[in-house]
């Protein structure tokens, strides 16, 4: 089971460096998205880097919602839906394999914004560039689940992209609290432990649980 | 179903008559020493606070009874609580920010309250906003299920999350055990009675809106039935 997700979530991945392109789509508006913030406040360097962490997590979360409205449109488009729902797998399988597909090019645009926004910024906080790393990372990891999920229950609804945004943005907010605040506190002491890393972790490991659970009731014929 | 929908009206009457009794109780209790006459504005603000988590509360368990049972009567009472519980996050929102001008001398502050309160709001209009987005009601009702059961896992993260990020309102008046001010005297019985009114007013509009929408559904499947024929 574990080589069926790993070979859908390929699957996926492969398909979108071949033709769908969603990668660079999300790195390049993720670009566009750091330009927008500098227009609007900028900030010299002081400030910047008190504004990285936020700066950071909006550009994630709006860049992950532009990837996440992408997640079925292939099969969507083709009715292969049905083909995969038909394969012999648990659909909670099925739901991880989608998962770690968009998991995957989100962590590789990921690592990409960071070293840009700092470049971008002029922010010289490189040492803490794998903390800042690993703290998206984590925090991807329970936005994705449940984005996923959400993009899954907006697949065949109307006008599914502003749904999405706005079913994901207040149910995602104790992610971008947890995750603003646990940088912040990386950015200033240099540790990554604290109650906000530990909502950081209740967050994935609630929605991973639930998740594909709910997604075998969406997907219920 | 139908026989409770055509009770409801006496519900209504019920429901009107205590509301105006609790505003003329309210309008008579003394002024608070400290907060003056916008202490009334309480008599609104807590009951439709505890409304706007009740009848969420309430859409949960319609909607893991419409997801267990398939029964549409869940579904139409579902569909019904997002309107109603909407409803009283906007008017716990509205009412808050009138009597925080004078009181904290702002609208509004990103409290941890104010901030629960808020995301629950967008909560329930993305739960309509969804239900609405869908043209087969199945489709639609297992897709908003599914989301409420969600949200009702998200709500005490979020509510936990913000606590920790922000902390500024009263601690709440009802609880005795807490240190603080809290509510005694002549100014706790119309509060008590107003919850019981907003109580029966929730009920009332709930059952008021399935009516509406158990309406309209059986519209659309005529229209349905029409074109399928024509």
């Amino acid at each position: 089971m574990l080589k069926a997700i790993y070979r859908l979530a390929w699957k996926d991945v492969i398909a979108d460096f071949r033709h769908r392109s969603t990668f660079s789509s999300m790195l390049f508006f993720a670009i566009a998205v750091l330009l927008v913030f500098q227009a609007a406040f900028e900030p010299d360097p002081q400030e910047a880097q008190r504004l990285v962490p936020g700066l950071l997590w909006s550009t994630v979360l709006f860049t992950t919602i532009l990837g996440l409205g992408r997640v079925f449109q292939a099969e969507e488009e083709n009715g292969a839906l049905e083909g995969l729902l038909l394969a012999p797998l648990p659909r909670g399988a099925i739901f991880f394999g989608k998962w770690l597909g968009n998991l995957v090019l989100s962590l590789l645009v990921m690592t990409m914004l960071v070293p840009l926004t700092l470049v971008l910024f002029n922010v010289t906080i490189w040492g803490h560039v794998p903390m800042l790393l690993l703290l998206l990372f984590l925090g991807t990891m329970g936005l994705t689940a449940l984005g996923v999920l959400l993009a899954a229950m907006t697949q065949t609804a109307r006008s599914r992209e502003t749904l999405l945004a706005l079913l994901l943005l207040p149910l995602v907010a104790p992610l971008l609290i947890a995750g603003v605040q646990s940088m912040n506190s990386v950015i200033a002491s240099g540790s990554l432990t604290g109650p906000w890393l530990n909502l950081l972790l209740i967050f994935d490991v609630v929605y991973l649980a639930l998740a594909p659970w709910g997604f075998g009731w969406l997907m219920e014929e | 179903m139908n026989r409770l929908l055509a009770w409801n009206r006496w519900l209504g009457w019920g429901t009107l008559l205590l509301l105006s009794a609790c505003l003329w109780m309210v309008f008579h209790v003394p002024m608070d020493y400290q907060q003056g006459n916008a202490v009334r504005i309480l008599y609104v603000h807590v009951p439709s606070a505890k409304m706007a988590l009740f009848v969420y509360l309430i859409l949960t368990l319609f909607s893991i009874w419409y997801l267990w049972k398939k029964s549409e009567t869940a579904d139409i009472l579902a569909e019904a609580a997002a309107y109603v519980g909407a409803a009283f996050a906007l008017v716990t929102l509205v009412s808050g920010s009138l009597w925080g001008k004078p009181m904290w001398g702002t609208w509004w502050a990103w409290d941890a309250r104010l901030t629960s309160m808020l995301v629950l709001l967008i909560l329930y209009v993305g739960i309509i906003a969804l239900r609405n987005a869908f043209d087969d009601t199945v489709k639609g009702g297992r897709a908003t299920a599914i989301l409420a059961i969600f949200g009702a896992v998200d709500l005490p993260i979020i509510h936990f999350s913000v606590v920790w990020w922000r902390t500024l309102h009263q601690p709440p008046s009802f609880n005795q055990s807490a240190s603080g001010p809290t509510i005694t005297g002549p100014l706790l019985p119309p509060l008590i009675w107003m919850s019981v009114a907003f109580v029966l007013l929730g009920m009332f509009l709930l059952l008021l809106k399935a009516r509406e929408i158990q309406q309209r559904r059986t519209l659309d499947a005529m229209e349905l039935e029409r074109a399928s024929h024509a």
